[in-house]
């Protein structure tokens, strides 16, 4: 048995899916590094987006800061021939500004459209492919339809960065790791190949274990490297720090909807969440009251066992929430199935200190990123035109499910 | 020896079907059956007449695996082939389905109430074990997903007074839960049977486990606390479950189920061969280190497989069993005075 992802697409998992996770891998990564030293004249230029969750497992395995963390995996990777190593941190602040910006339009849209909420945050590829699998139809409408940090990086490089490098998508290789194996899944969506150019906007995903193997297969201790200043396609303004979002290990999203909302919908200013968790520590909730009447109310629901009493009540039209951060890993995506397993010490240990070094990396508002700012003007023509709509956001599809065989004896 | 055993009596419980399982409710007044037929059937007595009290027929779109009463008894739980577990619950003669569990993926096979009534658990061919918890709005929330087996899950069962669980799978094991902070763990893993285990009984005690599989034995388990010269050193503060009994060359087929009566300590299995038998603990035999005897052999029970057999939880040596045959039949046991 291959080794999957999320507990939740362990089950659902085609073999043709598991074909496609199995294509990427840091071997892939490698072939194409070694056939650019081989060949003169058809080099491609090779990409790495690196996400802040692995950068934190990597730095508790090395006992690292994470800029030193970053710095030094460039380091890395441009010594065996990668031209590029960005931040998926930089391609969030889309996510995060697309998902609140959704929530509110839909919002304001529930008197006319019953399947406007709750809006579930989409940026967990295992709880698409469960959703899409085993709730097909009925789910789909209240998933939001932003894309993941993955995928907006995907644009992003193959897009934006390839005109600015004279290229076309298919000229350069675009790799990112992550913490999540279903990430590769995502990624080989048809949704994300440009047919234009036979190409994906995300070639290959390696997992930050993946990245481990690499490392050990070149016989090279991180902590030795040299650091290596980190790129950036949109000038140099955060060369020497690292930043990142409030609200937690998988992205913020609640957080950052919540806080929108709370000003924009009712014009009522939050500074900090107030977290209560509900029937354990992966199910909590947060609410903005006034004058004893509850205007927003969210929840997060993380792992299988919460995933599935939400949908349940959802679908007997009990469910309070207006907003769902939802993710299939029990502690979200620090815990990802791709994360740097522990050794040594116990896991819930090591989850601790991986949150502990995530968190070191400063916040920042993605409202006030002026590289972003900018990119929406120049790159996509204002926040809500059509090339936004195409660039920044996905759909999803039913997934028709497999008849089940019969045997004899049950 | 064949005396021990004697037919009260046989009904077509589920015609033209297969009857899978049985289920006596606590006080021992009713009888649960279910089938192929996607029916579920309460038998009670009147006179000496078993009758067909009422038919539980909407709730289920395919075969109905297993059913188990709730302690309290009003509450009856069905485990169906089309992926859900129905709650029913009982208003005098009639029952109604108040809640139906969705989520496995495919068949579930077995389902059972704690001790408490406040805990369900069921398990899957999509190889899963779901512990449920239950309010007292009848609204169930899953607590907990179990994925330690590697294949089809075939049976579940609680402790008689703890909350602990285990379950019989197609990967030849018996695993054994138990809670830690808010979610479920397997704790053990009983390793010893060569073929599907496909059911577990307690004993009344609860530190005794019997599992039946279809490498045609019944393995007794005991539990040893840690710090006990058995139990071992190291092992934490869970116990220890080890094989003390092993009772081979007695089933001709796959065993499917084993039942121990908690009034008795009698041990009845229901074999692929369509027949019965029945098991006593030898009286001066080490307790860590027992022997079974064969106490009585019913051969061609059923005129197919036997898929089931239930003790009276209230009168001591009334057995009832269900075969492939669809039929249903009642028993006296009397221990043997050899025995």
């Amino acid at each position: 048995m291959m080794e999957v992802t999320s507990k939740l697409t362990s089950g659902c998992i085609t073999s043709a899916e598991s074909v496609l996770i199995t294509q990427q891998s840091h071997e892939e990564l490698c072939k194409v590094l070694n056939a650019n030293k081989a060949s003169t004249s058809s080099k491609k230029l090779v990409v790495v987006s690196v996400s802040p969750q692995s950068r934190a497992s990597l730095a508790a395995r090395f006992k690292l800061t994470p800029l030193d963390t970053a710095k030094k995996l460039t380091g890395f990777l441009k010594n065996l021939g990668v031209h590029y190593v960005f931040d998926t941190t930089f391609s969030r602040n889309f996510s995060l500004l697309e998902s609140q910006r959704e929530f509110v339009q839909r919002f304001r849209k529930q008197a006319e459209d019953k399947k406007a909420l709750p809006v579930l945050a989409a940026a967990c590829p295992g709880w698409i492919c469960y959703a899409e699998k085993t709730h097909g139809t009925f789910i789909i409408p209240y998933i939001s339809t932003t894309r993941s940090p993955q995928q907006i990086m995907g644009s992003l490089v193959k897009d934006y960065f390839a005109k600015q490098q004279c290229l076309t998508p298919d000229q350069i290789y675009h790799v990112t790791v992550m913490p999540c194996y279903d990430k590769k899944l995502e990624a080989s969506r048809p949704d994300f190949f440009v047919q234009e150019h036979q190409t994906r906007e995300v070639d290959c995903v390696i997992t930050t274990g993946e990245v481990l193997k690499l490392l050990d297969q070149e016989g090279v201790s991180l902590p030795e490297v040299h650091p290596v200043p980190l790129d950036s396609m949109f000038g140099n303004l955060l060369e020497e720090q690292l930043s990142g979002h409030s609200g937690g290990g998988s992205g913020g999203y609640l957080e950052h909807t919540f806080k929108y909302a709370a000003k924009e919908l009712f014009g009522i200013p939050v500074k900090e969440l107030h977290y209560k968790t509900l029937k354990n520590k992966d199910f909590q909730e947060v609410t903005l009251e006034k004058d004893g009447q509850t205007l927003l109310h969210f929840a997060l629901a993380y792992g299988f066992r919460n995933i599935q009493n939400f949908v349940q009540k959802l679908k007997r039209g009990k469910l309070p929430y207006h907003y769902v951060e939802v993710m299939a890993c029990p502690s979200g995506c620090l815990n990802g199935g791709g994360q740097i397993r522990a050794e040594g010490e116990s896991g819930k240990d090591l989850f601790h200190h991986v949150e502990r070094l995530y968190e070191m990396v400063h916040p920042e508002d993605p409202e006030m990123n002026k590289a972003i700012r900018d990119l929406y003007d120049q790159w996509l023509g204002g926040p809500t035109s059509e090339q936004a709509q195409k660039h920044l956001h996905t759909q999803y599809h039913a997934v028709e499910k497999a008849s089940t065989g019969f045997s004899i004896k049950w | 020896m064949k005396d021990s055993l004697t037919l009260l009596s046989r009904i077509p419980a589920h015609p033209d079907s297969r009857c899978w399982f049985l289920a006596w409710n606590p006080t021992g007044t009713l009888l649960a059956s279910c089938g192929g037929d996607r029916s579920i059937r309460i038998w009670g007595k009147e006179g000496d007449a078993w009758v067909c009290k009422s038919v539980l027929g909407e709730g289920h779109q395919r075969t109905i695996r297993k059913v188990a009463w709730s302690p309290c008894g009003n509450y009856l739980a069905s485990a169906s082939f089309d992926a859900t577990t129905c709650i029913w619950k009982k208003n005098h003669e009639d029952f109604e389905c108040v809640a139906t569990l969705e989520g496995h993926e495919n068949e579930v096979k077995s389902v059972a109430w704690a001790p408490s009534g406040s805990l369900l658990a069921t398990c899957s061919r999509d190889k899963s074990v779901w512990v449920w918890e239950v309010d007292e709005e009848d609204e169930y929330e899953c607590m907990s997903v179990l994925n330690s087996h590697t294949q089809d899950v075939k049976h579940v069962v609680w402790h008689p007074n703890q909350e602990l669980l285990a379950s019989a799978s197609y990967d030849d094991t018996v695993k054994l839960y138990r809670e830690e902070e808010d979610d479920w763990v397997c704790f053990s893993t009983l390793e010893g049977h060569e073929s599907t285990v496909w059911s577990l009984a307690f004993d009344q005690s609860g530190e005794r486990l019997a599992s039946c599989s279809d490498d045609k034995t019944v393995r007794i388990w005991h539990q040893f606390n840690p710090g006990s010269e058995q139990g071992g050193a190291g092992s934490g503060t869970d116990p220890t479950w080890k094989c003390v009994c092993t009772l081979s060359g007695f089933h001709t087929r796959t065993v499917y189920d084993v039942a121990w009566c908690h009034l008795t300590g009698a041990l009845a299995t229901a074999c692929g061969d369509d027949a019965i038998r029945v098991f006593e603990e030898e009286p001066l035999s080490d307790p860590q280190q027992p022997t079974f005897s064969l106490a009585a052999h019913m051969a061609r029970a059923h005129s197919q497989d036997v898929n089931c057999v239930a003790w009276n939880p209230k009168e001591p040596g009334l057995l009832a069993s269900c075969s492939d045959d669809g039929e249903m039949a009642f028993w006296k046991y009397q221990r043997p005075e050899a025995c």
